[in-house]
């Protein structure tokens, strides 16, 4: 029998990864493509998702320091460093996303507020400061990049997992 | 009859006369577009229009400059093609309808520059600030119809209307098309 993670951690994974996956599109294309009025939708979107993922991601934290995370899965040293770091830093990447997208929103040039899913208005977190935003929406961009692609890196590793070695190790998250 | 008397009987009619060679026309809803369109770093261009309004032109023929435009528009019927966009551009930021629910413009001056075109000076306000604004018009009679279209620019800090600025443009393109019923 195969040592799986928690439920919670299990449903919180797969819950994170469509959100994350549905603001790097959103986030990548909402400044390339589009007229004026679908890219103004899709950036109160591309808020509202943010703020689920602040969610999500604080939720997961609780659920791996309240749950009894199974062991490392065994293999080659490499893998396990490789992995053990690419983990550390997916969580640590999407924090600093989600907490630079924050910032941008907050100090960006336009007041517009958040409302979340136009249900409820998210406070802003920074001064309205051309710097600051600067600052800020350069960070979030470059952050997303590199979660992109650790998120493929991720990805890849669990599909050769599945295809390649059939160890069971996608078992433990699903 | 003593001379006063005459020049006071001249007068009357004088003004009687005038007043029939001005005809009076509003404006038809359904033939009129009243847009705009501004610029942004790193944005599209957008471009709106106004869908609720009022006007009523008093037509010279003989003598252009007597004649006369007031222009009314309801803030809040701002679309831009997408009803959040909208409620940011109705709101406080932007032309903040709820504290200013019209803009208007009302002509001062208006001179025929060629056959089918007219200058038309007027004050526009806008966000409660009156400026002049001048405006060429092309202007045609269609079937009883007083068909006009203008287009025009306007520097909207000169409004003291700078949300945005310098990401979104100083320039405002206005483009209107109408057609007049007379009245």
């Amino acid at each position: 029998m195969i040592a799986r993670w928690s439920l919670a951690s299990i449903l919180l994974h797969w819950a994170s990864a469509a959100v994350i996956v549905a603001l790097l599109a959103i986030g990548w294309s909402l400044s390339r493509l589009f007229d004026a009025p679908t890219r103004f939708d899709l950036y109160q979107l591309h808020k509202s998702l943010g703020v689920l993922a602040l969610a999500l991601t604080v939720a997961r934290l609780a659920a791996r320091a309240l749950t009894k995370a199974p062991p490392p899965f065994p293999g080659a040293a490499w893998e396990m460093r490789a992995a053990r770091w690419t983990h550390v830093a997916l969580y640590a990447l999407t924090g600093v996303a989600i907490l630079a997208g924050w910032v941008t929103a907050s100090s960006a040039p336009l007041p517009i507020p958040t409302v979340v899913f136009g249900l409820f208005p998210w406070p802003d977190i920074a001064p309205r400061d051309p710097r600051v935003f600067a600052v800020a929406s350069l960070t979030h961009a470059w952050a997303a990049y590199g979660l992109a692609v650790l998120a493929a890196l991720h990805a890849g590793a669990a599909l050769k997992h599945v295809l390649w070695e059939r160890d069971g190790v996608m078992r433990r998250m699903v | 009859m003593r001379p006063m008397k005459l020049c006071f009987a001249a007068a009357l009619s004088l003004a009687a006369f005038a007043a029939d060679a001005k005809s009076n026309w509003v404006i038809d809803p359904a033939r009129t577009h009243i847009n705009f369109a501004v610029d942004a770093a790193g944005w599209p261009r957008t471009s709106g229009e106004f869908r609720k309004f009022e006007g009523r032109i008093s037509v010279d023929f003989e003598r252009p400059e007597r004649s006369h435009v007031d222009f009314t528009v309801q803030t809040h019927s701002v679309e831009l093609g997408s009803t959040s966009f909208d409620s940011f551009v109705r709101g406080v930021a932007m032309l903040d309808s709820d504290k200013f629910p019209t803009m208007s413009f009302i002509s001062t001056k208006i001179e025929k520059t060629s056959e089918r075109t007219v200058h038309v000076e007027g004050d526009l306000t806008m966000r409660g600030v009156t400026k002049p604004l001048a405006v060429d018009v092309e202007v045609r009679r269609v079937d009883g119809r007083l068909e006009f279209s203008a287009h025009a620019h306007l520097d909207r800090l000169e409004w003291d209307f700078n949300s945005g600025y310098p990401i979104i443009s100083r320039d405002v393109e206005i483009d209107i098309t109408s057609a007049a019923k007379e009245t």
